[in-house]
């Protein structure tokens, strides 16, 4: 069962909403959710703390943080009426992090979870694309931290190069690619994966300041 | 396999290289790499190819689904700097199992490119569907690439007492290192 997108509209709370196609099913895409959006939202029951897994985002009032932050994007698939089975969450590096040496250049596509029990209906790649569909997106290098302990190989019945290379194609298709890194957390385990796009309207000194960043050395602008 | 390539790195000094499949084309530079290698040291490789007829045929009959070569190679001016060989056997029985060898320019060791090269080739074995990887490393030779090794989790299974022959008739053993690469988490 995979998602087929109706035509989006914008809703009164502001945000965009794209319903998806699925039978028996009133799902829809909502993005750029604005801060005041989550108040009266359920998460899904696959959403949660499990044996082997914890989902990253647990609380409403962290995409609360997350929205009211500066071009912090939260975007949520939504059963009707108002159950979170999906979401993405993306940000800029918070300073104790090494990306942060780069300013507003850097940008964190943080957080992408689907539901245990709403998975194979492409839910995560039709969220994706459409928010890369911004603008936006050209002029920043986003990046992607995977890290294995946050993969939920008992849900998805994957081993951990499978999850791996599920992440590389649900990001490759937007022109993400693997980089090398010492950055520590990354360094931590092999099967890790620092992914990052580097937007059309970046300089080349600021590609040239990201290379060098990836293996710890910070050029001043 | 090999779209994400050519791969950014770094070597601790800050010169830029990258890792990318060896092509035909590289044939008198990896020559050269070989040339480069302390005598010694090539003493210790299977095929003695700093020979230009053997590198020749070598690269001349390379077949990637037996043996997978990456070179890393500054990136300014092409040379080739460090080359690694992932090695499988066409029997299903050992269709799980890949060899590794790996050789380093001598004026680039200690910059972290072998461990890199390690890395990259332990990635690669991920996505094809390597179980488990195998590095033989001459004791008293190659201690830096053993000692990068066991950062990856290689692990010593065997040692083979007095197995080689150094140039000058010595013995020296040769250490048998073995990584599993997990598919699964652990139960613990």
């Amino acid at each position: 069962m995979t998602a087929r997108i109706e035509t989006d509209v914008t809703s009164q709370s502001g945000c965009r909403v794209v319903p998806l196609m699925l039978p028996h099913v009133g799902l829809s895409i909502h993005l750029n959710c604005p801060p005041g959006f989550f108040a009266d939202l359920s998460l899904d029951s696959g959403l949660g703390r499990f044996a082997h897994y914890s989902s990253i985002i647990q609380k409403f009032d962290v995409f609360e943080k997350i929205a009211s932050g500066k071009d912090g994007k939260v975007a949520l698939a939504i059963l009707e009426p108002r159950t979170v089975v999906a979401y993405a969450a993306c940000w800029y590096p918070s300073t104790s992090e090494r990306w942060s040496k780069l300013g507003e250049l850097m940008y964190e596509m943080g957080a992408i979870e689907v539901s245990r029990n709403f998975r194979h209906m492409g839910i995560a790649q039709t969220i994706i694309n459409h928010i890369m569909e911004e603008e936006f997106f050209e002029h920043k290098i986003a990046y992607m931290n995977g890290f294995s302990w946050h993969w939920d190989l008992d849900g998805s019945h994957l081993t951990i190069d499978q999850y791996r290379n599920l992440m590389i194609q649900l990001l490759s298709k937007h022109g993400f690619k693997e980089y090398y890194t010492n950055e520590p957390n990354i360094a931590l385990r092999e099967e890790n994966i620092f992914m990052a796009r580097v937007g059309e309207g970046v300089s080349s000194d600021d590609r040239k300041r990201f290379r060098n960043l990836r293996f710890g050395i910070v050029d001043k602008k | 396999m090999f779209e994400e390539y050519p791969k950014e790195i770094m070597s601790k000094d800050g010169t830029p290289i990258l890792i990318r499949p060896l092509v035909k084309e590289d044939e008198q530079a990896l020559t050269a790499f070989f040339s480069r290698i302390p005598e010694e040291e090539r003493w210790f490789l299977r095929d003695n190819i700093a020979d230009p007829d053997i590198m020749r045929e070598w690269i001349g009959n390379l077949d990637f689904t037996r043996v997978l070569p990456l070179v890393a190679v500054k990136e300014d001016d092409n040379t080739i700097i460090a080359n690694v060989r992932l090695h499988r056997r066409p029997s299903e029985c050992l269709s799980h199992i890949a060899h590794l060898r790996i050789v380093v320019d001598p004026a680039f060791r200690n910059q972290r490119i072998g461990s890199w090269m390690l890395l990259d080739t332990v990635r690669l074995a991920m996505t094809m569907g390597i179980e488990k990887l195998v590095a033989e490393f001459v004791a008293g030779v190659e201690e830096a690439a053993v000692h990068a090794a066991r950062k990856l989790d290689f692990y010593e299974e065997a040692v083979l007492k007095d197995y080689v022959k150094d140039r000058r008739g010595g013995y020296r053993d040769l250490i048998i290192m073995v990584k599993n690469i997990h598919r699964e988490w652990s139960d613990f």
